[in-house]
C-alpha cells in the first residue's frame, strides 16, 4: 500500500501533468489564432487560463503542505522544489500563449507575412518543444531533455533570422509596420514560451541527476 | 576529510557466532559532527560503543579490525581502557545522574582522576556547566539534588559531567529521543557549539536532527556501512539507492 507520503507526491505529480497539458492547449489555441483564424479571445481560452491560474496556486498549497508535514529529502526534495519552479514557468506559458493571440488580432497582412518568413515553422517548432516538455515530465528521459536544448537553440535562430527579415521588410514597406511589429512581439513570445520549455527541462534535469545546469551555455552543453 | 581523529579500518564485531559489524571502514574528522543513522539493529549503536570500548563489558564480544584514535589503536593489548574513556566520553539515550547533587555529578569525574583542590573543582563545575548550556539554570542550587531536574536539564547535566573530564571525542547515543523538542532543541544547538572543541558521533534515529545537527553521515544497514558522506550530501542527493530508500522512508 502506498503511504500518505507517496500519495500526496502522486497528487502533485498529476497536477503539474494537468496544468502541463493545459498549456499544451493554450498554446494550441495560440498557434490556430496566429495562422488561421481571424484571432479572437475565445471563452474557452479565458477559461483554461482560469484554471491554469488556479492549478499554480494549488501546487504551491500542496509543496507547501509537503514541506511543512512531511519534511522531505533527497529524490523527493528535488521533485518538490523542481515541481514548484516547472508550475511557475507553465503559468507563464500559458500568459504567453494569451499574449500570442492578443497581438495576433491586430496583424491584418497576416497570411502574407507569415508564408513569406516561415513563421508558421517556428510555430510548430515551439508546439513539438511544448509536447516535449510534457513528456518529458513523464518519462523523465535524459535523451528528451538533451532534444529539448536542441530544438530550444535552432527556435532562438529562426526567431532572430524572422525578427532581422521582419524589420528589412518594415523598412522597406511602412504599410506593414503595425503589422511587423505585432508579429515580432509574437516572435518574441514563442522565443520565450521556447526558453520556458528549457527551463523547465533544466529543472527536470536537476530532479533526475541532482545537478543544477541552469545559466550554462548552450555550446557548453554539447 | 582534513584532520583525521579517528581512523576505522576493516572493523568487525562478533556476539558470539554472530557477525553484528562488518569491516566497517571510515574516517571520522576532527571538531566535527558525525551521525549515524540506520534502521534498529543495524549496528551503529555498536558500533558507537567500540569507539570507546564499551562493549568490553559484553563476555561474548569479540573484535577485529583496527580502531585508531590519533593513530593509536585502542583495541591494542598495551593501551589503558581507562584512559581511552577518559578521552572519549559517553552520553546515553536515558539521562542518568547520579543520586547526588548537581555540584558532585560534575564534580566526580574529576575527583576520581584525583583533583582535590576545592578552587579547581569549583572552576571545572562552573566552565563544564557553562559549556554544557545550564550554567544559568543551575547556579544558585548547586547543592540540590540532581534527581529533581527535568529530563532535559539532566541530560545537559550529564554532557556536562562528560565534559569535566575534558575529553577530545563526545560520544552521544540517542542522546535527544526522551526529550521535548524544546529541551532537543538545546541539546542541538550545544552539539552545534560543542564542536568548536570536541569531535562528536552522535548516534540518532530522528533523521531531521541528523540533518540539523551533523557535518558528516554515515548510514548503516545490516552491520554494514552502506554510505558515509557530507550530510547535505547524503540528504540530497546520496549516492546508494539503500541510503536513498532509508531517508526518504521507503525502507523495506
Amino acid at each position: 500500500m502506498a503511504s500518505h507520503f507517496e500519495i500526496e507526491l502522486e497528487k502533485l505529480k498529476n497536477v503539474i501533468i494537468k496544468i502541463g497539458n493545459l498549456a499544451e492547449n493554450q498554446l494550441g489555441e495560440a498557434v490556430k489564432a496566429l495562422l488561421y483564424e481571424p484571432a479572437a479571445e475565445s471563452k474557452e481560452v479565458k477559461k483554461t487560463e482560469a484554471k491554469i491560474d488556479k492549478l499554480d496556486v494549488k501546487i504551491d498549497e500542496i509543496c507547501q503542505s509537503i514541506f511543512a508535514l512531511q519534511q522531505p529529502v533527497a529524490s523527493d526534495l528535488r521533485f518538490i522544489m523542481a515541481s514548484m519552479q516547472i508550475s511557475n514557468e507553465i503559468e507563464r506559458i500559458g500568459d504567453l500563449a494569451i499574449s500570442v493571440i492578443k497581438n495576433s488580432k491586430n496583424i491584418k497582412e497576416k497570411h502574407d507575412l507569415i508564408a513569406k518568413f516561415s513563421i508558421a515553422d517556428l510555430a510548430r517548432q515551439v508546439e513539438i518543444i511544448t509536447v516535449k516538455m510534457n513528456e518529458c515530465f513523464i518519462d523523465r528521459s535524459e535523451t528528451t531533455i538533451g532534444e529539448i536544448f536542441v530544438l530550444n537553440n535552432s527556435i532562438k535562430t529562426s526567431s532572430d533570422d524572422i525578427i532581422h527579415n521582419l524589420m528589412n521588410e518594415m523598412k522597406i514597406n511602412s504599410k506593414v509596420v503595425v503589422s511587423g511589429m505585432n508579429l515580432v512581439l509574437v516572435i518574441k513570445h514563442l522565443e520565450r514560451i521556447s526558453e520556458h520549455c528549457t527551463n523547465i527541462a533544466e529543472h527536470i534535469h536537476f530532479m533526475i541527476k541532482a545537478k543544477i545546469i541552469k545559466h550554462e551555455k548552450f555550446d557548453d552543453r554539447q | 576529510m582534513k584532520d583525521i581523529k579517528i581512523q576505522v579500518n576493516d572493523l568487525s564485531l562478533y556476539y558470539g557466532e554472530k557477525k553484528a559489524l562488518k569491516e566497517i571502514s571510515m574516517q571520522i574528522p576532527a571538531n566535527k559532527v558525525t551521525a549515524l543513522i540506520g534502521p534498529s539493529g543495524c549496528g551503529k549503536s555498536t558500533f558507537l560503543r567500540c569507539i570507546n570500548r564499551m562493549n568490553d563489558l559484553i563476555p561474548s564480544v569479540s573484535i577485529t579490525g583496527e580502531m585508531l584514535v590519533e593513530g593509536v589503536d585502542i583495541y591494542d593489548k598495551n593501551v589503558d581502557v581507562v584512559n581511552i574513556r577518559k578521552k572519549i566520553g559517553m552520553v546515553f539515550q536515558k539521562s542518568n545522574p547520579f543520586p547526588k547533587s548537581i555540584y558532585e555529578n560534575v564534580a566526580y569525574g574529576p575527583r576520581i582522576n584525583g583533583l582535590k583542590d576545592k578552587g579547581q573543582l569549583d572552576e571545572i563545575v562552573e566552565t563544564s556547566l557553562r559549556q554544557a548550556a545550564i550554567w544559568d539554570e543551575l547556579k544558585d542550587r548547586l547543592d540540590d539534588s540532581a534527581l529533581g531536574l527535568s529530563g532535559g536539564q539532566q541530560q545537559r547535566l550529564c554532557i556536562a559531567r562528560t565534559l569535566a573530564v575534558s575529553p577530545d571525542i563526545i560520544l552521544m547515543d540517542e542522546p535527544a529521543s526522551a526529550l521535548d523538542p524544546i529541551s532537543t532543541s538545546k541539546i542541538e544547538e550545544l552539539v552545534h557549539e560543542l564542536k568548536e572543541q570536541y569531535t562528536i558521533i552522535i548516534v540518532t534515529h530522528n533523521m531531521q536532527q541528523a540533518a540539523r545537527t551533523s557535518d558528516h553521515t554515515a548510514f548503516f544497514y545490516m552491520g554494514e556501512l552502506i554510505e558515509m558522506g557530507k550530510t547535505n550530501d547524503i540528504f540530497t542527493k546520496p549516492e546508494k539507492k539503500q541510503t536513498e530508500d532509508y531517508i526518504t522512508g521507503r525502507f523495506g
